[in-house]
């Protein structure tokens, strides 16, 4: 297993992007690099990367509500490292432009692999810059079907990833928490598309397996909805989070994706919450 | 031959036909109820086509029809806010001096929390309040702030559990409704799906709570627990008053007859009537209500009684003959039209009941009705049958100790009782007169008393669990019975000019602000004025023109060359900012508003707590500032609120926002905890409500209005009273009617008339001067009381008029025989139904002991009252009545008297129904009656005048 990781680590980004997909299906990548390769496209693609959201909340009833917002985002640079072995520390600047009450808006994290993640809010109505204790990142992002956890990514330690499945287009991955009591969920699993490690479908159960080893019905889902090709990284630009509890569902819709935008580190700032960066928001 | 004679021949003729064609319907009856429910026990059953299983109805919603207004709206608003009907567990410790809030509490807590999430069918999980299922928001030290669960694990120490408790009593939401003000007890919250899965969950909850050691105590309630106990106690009630009402009037019956064969068959024409009428009532495909479960304890002595009068006379005649067949048609002439007309006023009485717009009472009355007139229809045919099938020598010495048996009656303690009755009411008719008079005014200051109160939760009895678990729990809480304060904004009415002239203004107003950062800002909003007017009359609504607006902006703001992006940019954030302010419910003045309507509701002394948006914005705008009381307040703009709301959505609940105002913020709702149950006070918070709202009217032109089970109570209960009083008018007009029509006269159908009416006065009187509650039981005694208690009037009146002709109109010597034998009969018949009616004092239910108890009084003090009153009423009119009579013509319509007060009758209790049913307007009725009268009376007249009658006349004339 170690020495799997240690080859997963040393195999270079770009070949692994140059590998055909013929290739990557005669030799199955090991758990450890799926899971890898998974996090690096779901959330660490590019040195940094902006996004224009428009979100949509529906309610069972089908009253929907509407959100939109602007997400920048910045990896930490370690030296010597190429741009997929950088998975660590990263912050994130999430600025709200609609509904005009929340205009200006301001939520910051600076995610620590290490430490817990640290977290502002910027509330221009009241004048206030706030920290948020990290303690639990399962709390609903602003109302949504999304978590803080699913904007920012779960850190891929906390859980004990298994493949369980390899169909013709998937790796299904199992992923059981290590500390059961900080998650609402027993565990979850993920369909990964082969080729390109897209996350495609997201389960989560909040029981066991059954005794036929069936899982049991999910209580929340987690779909990608539209992949594009956004200067040659596969993004994710359309998403759906079901809840089956409340029969609501939340779809985030990507727009105006740039990857290596050269944010600069400052943005990411307490400076910069009470007065947004206009020129890297456009 | 008359009627009576012919079917008793041709019954007691074909008696084996008659009992054959009786068991035939009543196994085929009771088969087609039975069958579904008996089907539905089997795995893999299809249902039956065309039938119905056997269901039952607790709901006190129920009361009203569903498409009522406050039904409608009560569902509405339940599901617009997403609010089920909760199960409430509360939890109390009262050794531990932390109460509830120690480690070993708490865990159990948790264990019977996870629990519930796992066994409770129907448990809509997300809205679950309890410990560990709640947030917390708090300070988390300078500048941060905590979002957290209130329990996210049980605590190791007791000063832990502390915290907990401390954390929960912060938080307004929480205090007084999970965690109790005093800070010792719990109450956990779980909401269900639908009502009926409730017993189930209460069974479960049970289940668990029974494997805890520890003192703690756990007390299940909650409407929807209490109406699913309540039915299943309602089957308890109709397995024990029903048999014990059957083995009483048995008894009675041995005592009165001593044959053993011959009681046996009132028996099974009560069992055949019930099982008729409860058979049809379920292939129909009603419910099993608290009503109609009342309905075999009702029809039981009534469908007995007139078997006992057959046997009665059987007994006397039978001797006198000897011939089983002979005497039975003598029997059944002269018993035919009485019997008849006693069941037609009783079922009369009941069938008013139809008149209240209370559904599960009209389904009452009706099908007692029905019963009656079936237990009429077997009496007068199976009795004839069955009379046939005893082998004569059974009856060798039936009724034989009954020759010369009336000097042996007369002289017992009953007879002389009744005879020094009897002179009593002709000496002293004018002092029982004004007795009765002063009674009756003392009534009416009884009745003025008089309290309408009703409370679903008091229909058990004061030790039963419910009860104790009411008690205990609005002991320690702000209130377990819930009500919900809705405010909505009204529809905005849309004008085009209007809009545009606002909408300008402000644009101005922004455009203004914006200069000096974006000196092109006015020219890009004069570009908007443009596109608003030339959108605005397209529209028809204020949302819509806003869109279409919004939609415009946005391919100025893509096409935008660089330099006016950012004033389009600020142009579509004024469009959104304007489709904003119809969220009435963000505006820091509407909810400064709630917060003071709140102080309102505390201050009416019966809400022990309320929640409102209002409360939510203000803990999250103190916990996000100081965290000290000066921030718990509205902050002083929309935007403020907005953001205090998404924090408040940033949590593991973000839903439960919702449950407060809906997504458009144009309809909130406060949730009013009342400390007690009592329909009086519910109502008292709701006057205090719209007083509030007249003296302090509210800004927005919001208007409120209520839901909630506790708020439907009332307004079925209001129906109720208005329906009752309308149904008891109904009745008392057909009983009078019919007694007008018996009696060929409109004083002796009026003088039948008097002695239930003092009764019920009196007895209402008594009600108001005892100060019990007019509630749902005693509401509808008063009709049912009517259709029963006339009975007594028409045999003593009957009889009075028999014995009254035969002395040539002298009362005085009609008074002795009158207070003999008829006297003796009447209460006979007095003993047999109110006591037959005393069982129901051994239900576990106090509407049933209510029933029970008042209707036993009623009957005994309206007989009384006929034992008295009446007499006293015949002495003083003794000259009106015998002259009235000597006139008697034959037939109704030929006294004009008679006929025009028939028809005036008849009249009104059309209109009656029609308001009721049609809803046709008085005035309209008015105008209709006004005509319909005096044709009515003109026919009369004619009709009188007619030779038919006269000749009759003449022929009275003659005899006379």
């Amino acid at each position: 297993m170690k020495t799997l990781k240690m080859l997963a680590l040393i195999v270079p980004a770009a070949l692994t992007l140059a590998l055909s997909s013929a290739a990557a299906r005669a030799a199955d990548p090991s758990v450890d690099e799926i899971v890898r390769k998974t996090n690096y496209v779901s959330y660490y693609q590019g040195t940094d990367g902006r996004a224009d959201v428009r979100m949509k909340i529906v309610d069972k009833q089908g009253r929907e509500r509407q959100r939109e917002f602007i997400i920048l985002r910045r990896d930490e640079p370690e030296e010597g490292k190429s741009d997929e072995q950088i998975q660590g520390d990263q912050q994130m600047y999430v600025y709200f432009e609609r509904p005009a009450d929340v205009n200006k808006m301001v939520f910051m994290v600076h995610k620590h692999l290490a430490t817990d993640d640290d977290r502002w809010l910027y509330m221009p109505a009241l004048d206030l810059v706030k920290r948020i204790s990290s303690a639990d990142k399962r709390t609903s992002f602003v109302g949504s079907n999304f978590f803080y956890e699913d904007v920012s990514g779960r850190h891929i330690e906390d859980d004990v990833h298994e493949l369980v499945e390899t169909t013709n287009t998937f790796y299904v991955l199992k992923n059981t928490p290590k500390d059961k009591s900080s998650v609402e969920f027993k565990y979850f699993k993920m369909w990964i598309h082969k080729d390109s490690f897209v996350v495609v479908k997201t389960e989560y159960y909040d029981a066991e397996p059954g005794a036929d080893g069936k899982d049991p019905a999910p209580y929340r889902t987690y779909e990608a909805l539209g992949v594009e090709d956004v200067q040659g990284f596969k993004t994710v630009t359309k998403s759906k989070m079901t809840d089956h509890r409340t029969g609501g569902y939340t779809e985030m819709e990507y727009d105006h994706v740039k990857y290596d935008a050269g944010l600069p580190a400052d943005v990411f700032t307490e400076r910069y919450l009470r007065k947004p960066p206009r020129k890297h928001l456009r | 031959m008359t009627i009576g004679m012919k079917l008793a021949d041709t019954c007691a003729r074909r008696a084996g036909l008659v009992t054959f064609v009786m068991v035939l319907v009543t196994v085929v009856v009771g088969t087609l109820a039975a069958l579904p429910s008996i089907w539905e026990m089997f795995p893999d059953h299809k249902p039956l086509p065309g039938l119905h299983t056997v269901t039952v109805d607790t709901d006190p919603e129920n009361m009203l029809s569903k498409d009522e207004a406050v039904r409608v709206f009560h569902d509405d608003m339940k599901k617009i806010l997403s609010l089920y009907d909760m199960v409430v567990v509360g939890v109390v410790n009262e050794d531990d001096p932390d109460g509830v809030f120690n480690p070993g509490s708490l865990k159990r807590i948790d264990e019977l929390t996870q629990y519930a999430k796992e066994h409770v069918e129907g448990l809509i999980e997300v809205d679950l309040i309890a410990p560990s299922t709640v947030d917390n928001i708090e300070q988390g030290g300078v500048g941060v702030v905590n979002f957290e669960w209130l329990m996210h694990t049980p605590p190791e120490t007791a000063e832990e559990a502390r915290s907990i408790r401390d954390k929960a009593l912060d938080i307004p939401f929480l205090n007084d409704t999970l965690v109790s003000a005093d800070g010792r007890a719990i109450c956990l919250y779980l909401p269900l799906e639908r009502k009926d899965l409730s017993h189930a969950a209460y069974v479960t909850l049970r289940e668990k709570i029974a494997t805890f050691d520890g003192n703690d105590q756990f007390y299940i309630t909650g409407l929807p627990v209490a109406e699913d106990v309540f039915g299943v106690e309602m089957f308890v009630q109709m397995a024990i008053s029903a048999p014990a009402a059957m083995a009483v009037i048995f008894l009675l019956m041995l005592l009165f007859f001593r044959k053993l064969v011959l009681i046996i068959s009132p028996m099974i024409i009560a069992m055949v009537a019930v099982i008729l009428t409860m058979g049809g009532l379920i292939i129909v495909g009603f419910p099993i209500h608290i009503m109609s479960s009342m309905i075999p304890i009702f029809i039981m002595p009534i469908a007995v009684l007139d078997a006992v009068h057959i046997l009665s006379e059987f007994f006397d005649r039978y001797q006198q003959t000897r011939d089983r067949k002979q005497t039975i048609v003598k029997v059944m002439d002269e018993l035919f039209m009485p019997m008849l007309y006693t069941s037609l006023t009783s079922a009369a009485g009941f069938a008013s009941l139809a008149l209240t717009p209370i559904p599960p009472v009209q389904v009452f009355g009706v099908f007692v009705a029905l019963g009656i007139m079936l237990a009429w229809l077997l009496t007068v045919t199976f009795m004839p049958a069955y009379v046939m099938f005893m082998p004569a020598r059974t009856l060798e010495n039936f009724g034989a100790k009954h020759a010369g048996g009336e000097e042996e009656e007369a002289h017992g303690p009953l007879g002389r009782v009744l005879r020094w009755l009897g002179k009593l009411t002709y000496r002293q008719a004018k002092p029982i007169l004004a007795l009765t008079v002063v009674v009756l005014i003392v009534a009416g200051y009884g009745i003025s008393q008089i309290t309408i109160n009703d409370n679903p939760v008091k229909w058990f009895t004061e030790d039963h669990p419910i009860r104790e678990a009411d008690r205990v729990l609005n002991d320690h809480f702000g209130g377990t019975y819930m009500a919900y304060l809705a405010l909505e904004a009204p529809d905005e009415q849309y004008a085009a000019p209007e809009f545009l002239a606002g909408f300008d203004q402000r644009a101005d107003q922004k455009a203004d602000e914006l200069k000096s950062e974006l000196p092109n800002a006015p020219e890009v909003f004069g570009e908007l004025k443009q596109i608003a007017a030339q959108q605005a009359p397209q529209a028809d609504s204020r949302e819509a023109v806003l869109k279409l607006i919004a939609g415009e902006v946005q391919q100025k703001y893509d096409a935008a060359p660089e330099e006016t992006e950012f004033a389009w940019d600020e142009a579509s954030l004024f469009v959104d900012a304007e489709r904003q302010r119809s969220e009435v419910f963000k505006d820091p003045e509407v909810l400064r508003y709630i917060a003071k309507l709140k102080q309102a509701l505390a201050d009416t002394g019966v809400v022990g707590k309320s929640n409102a948006l209002s409360d939510i914005v203000k803990t999250v705008h103190r916990e996000l500032l100081s965290g000290d009381e000066q921030d718990f307040r509205i902050p002083d703009s929309s935007a403020a609120v907005a953001q205090c709301l998404v924090q408040f959505q940033n949590s593991h609940r973000p839903d439960d926002l919702w449950h407060f105002v809906t997504p458009d913020y144009r309809t909130t709702s406060l949730w009013v905890q009342l400390t007690s149950g009592d329909n009086r006070d519910m109502k008292h918070v709701e006057q205090a409500v719209a007083a509030f709202v007249r003296d302090n009217p509210p800004p927005a032109h919001l208007h409120h209005e209520w839901f909630g089970l506790t708020y439907i109570n009332v307004v079925w209960q209001a129906k109720m009273v208005t329906g009752m009083l309308e149904a008891f008018a109904g009745s008392f007009l057909v009983v009078f009617l019919l007694m007008t029509i018996l009696f060929r006269s409109a004083l002796w159908g009026l003088l039948s008339m008097v002695p239930l009416t003092v009764t019920i006065v009196a007895i209402y009187g008594a009600v108001g001067l005892v100060g019990k509650s007019y509630d749902m039981p005693v509401a509808v005694l008063s009709s049912l009381s009517l259709g029963l208690a006339v009975d007594f009037a028409i045999h003593f009146l009957a009889r009075s008029r028999r014995y009254l002709e035969e002395h040539h109109g002298n009362w005085e010597s009609a008074v002795p025989p009158v207070f003999g034998e008829p006297a003796r009969a009447i209460t006979r018949n007095i003993i047999v139904i109110a006591t037959g009616f005393t069982p129901l004092l051994l239900a576990p239910l106090t509407p049933y002991k209510t029933v029970g108890v008042l209707l036993a009084t009623i009957l005994l003090v309206s007989g009384v009252a006929t034992l008295i009153i009446l007499p006293a009423l015949v002495r003083v009119l003794e000259k009106r009545l015998f002259s009235a009579k000597q006139e008697q013509p034959v037939g109704v319509t030929c006294n004009c008297t008679v006929c025009i007060v028939s028809s005036i009758t008849a009249v009104v209790l059309v209109a009656m129904s029609m308001a009721q049913y049609w809803h046709v307007g008085w005035t309209t009725l008015t105008w209709v009656s006004l005509i319909a009268v005096p044709i009515l009376a003109l026919t009369c007249g004619v009709l009188s005048r007619r030779q038919a009658c006269r000749g009759r006349l003449s022929n009275v004339g003659e005899t006379a």
